[in-house]
């Protein structure tokens, strides 16, 4: 089953490519998050691609001319990349193409450095994708990820399925399911990342009302795709009753509501023998016994408290 | 098969040519100059650049064996 409809998806940001500048604030903080993360690897990266680029994301970020060479940019939304206001900070302007993160059309080992942000929490298949990035990296080549997860929208999705049950007498799937940060360690490892970190930016973005937020939202292209969504449209009072709720419930002090988006990053490396690795079982040259110095006790003879 | 004429070809950026493979077969890709495509002959598909955006996406490609073969 699919969970999330894709051709939806590219509607969404044909559609909210003409304004999307007025609502990108989310992606040039995680671009500026990318930056200190590609400042902190001690090297360049001749030929870069950013999936899902959106109007442009690793372009925007701010590093020295000398890191990047040439950005290859991807959306699926053909309109997105040509969008009005290109937000380029890198000298070379970057070539642009529309592609599916499920499927993409780069050769095995091109890039030497991988970048998407904002985007794969949109896919149906992540592990897919991922095998399909590493693939697509040289050896020793890099993946910088971020993506929406864990609490991303909690308050949102709260309010939401109160305001159904109550008024509607049921709950809809409205809004998309997030991977746990725990789960993307073991994603990247099995699609055969060397190194894999992952970590969490949690942001909390107060606006005035929550139908402010929900225009935000439609303004990110990020309402719901999921292809198991109510096709009717959400009736006019559940909406009001999900508004007040989220007021009681998660309002500030000043009255300007609180809503949560939760950005999981993924590093890793495309395998490379300079990497470092574990040794083989049994490769050891010197002693663990000599290292601790202290005597070694045959196997099967517990040093510590015995477990009976 | 890449267009060498040089980068400043409003068709394609060669450097890109050099990466692009089908995202269907994962195979290799023939650029028609002619047409403003690009070809690959095992998905029979041809991928359509507009406004020097390569648009890959099966769905929005033609089939070649729709219209052009005669037999």
């Amino acid at each position: 089953m699919q969970l999330f409809d894709r051709t939806l998806l590219r509607r969404r940001r044909d559609r909210a490519a003409p304004g999307f500048s007025a609502h990108d604030f989310l992606i040039r903080h995680a671009s500026e998050d990318l930056a200190e993360r590609l400042m902190a690897v001690n090297r360049s990266f001749p030929l870069a691609l950013d999936l899902g680029a959106h109007q442009g994301a690793l372009s925007y970020a701010p590093l020295p001319e000398d890191k990047i060479g040439a950005i290859v940019e991807t959306d699926l939304s053909p309109a997105m990349l040509s969008g009005p206001e290109q937000k380029v900070r890198q000298k070379a302007r970057p070539l642009r193409l529309a592609a599916d993160e499920e499927a993409l059309p780069f050769a095995e080992e091109s890039a030497d450095l991988v970048t998407s942000l904002l985007s794969l929490h949109l896919v149906n298949d992540l592990p897919g994708a991922l095998i399909q990035i590493r693939r697509i990296l040289k050896p020793d080549g890099l993946f910088i990820g971020a993506l929406f997860g864990g609490e991303t929208l909690s308050e949102l999705r709260e309010a939401m399925s109160l305001a159904e049950i109550e008024c509607e007498g049921g709950l809809s799937p409205r809004i998309a399911p997030f991977t746990e940060i725990r789960d993307l360690g073991g994603l990247m490892q099995r699609a055969g990342f060397a190194l894999p970190v992952t970590d969490a930016d949690k942001l909390t973005v107060r606006y005035a009302t929550p139908m402010h937020l929900l225009n935000e939202l439609r303004g990110m292209g990020e309402t719901n795709m999921l292809s198991e969504r109510r096709k009717t449209p959400l009736r006019r009072a559940t909406l009001m009753r999900m508004m007040e709720i989220y007021r009681e419930k998660f309002s500030d002090p000043d009255g300007r509501i609180r809503a949560t988006f939760d950005i999981h990053y993924v590093t890793g490396w495309a395998p490379h023998e300079s990497q470092q690795k574990p040794l083989r079982p049994g490769s050891a040259k010197t002693r663990l016994a000599d290292a601790l110095g202290v005597s070694e006790k045959p196997a099967g003879e517990k040093s510590g408290p015995s477990e009976e | 098969m890449a267009n060498a004429t040089g980068d400043s070809q409003p068709g394609i950026d060669r450097k890109l040519l050099e990466i692009l493979v089908c995202p269907v077969t994962k195979g290799t890709l023939v650029y028609d100059k002619e047409r403003g495509e690009l070809i690959s002959e095992k998905a029979r598909l041809a991928y359509p650049i507009r406004d020097g955006i390569p648009i890959m996406l099966p769905e929005e490609a033609r089939n070649l064996d729709e219209e052009s073969s005669p037999a």
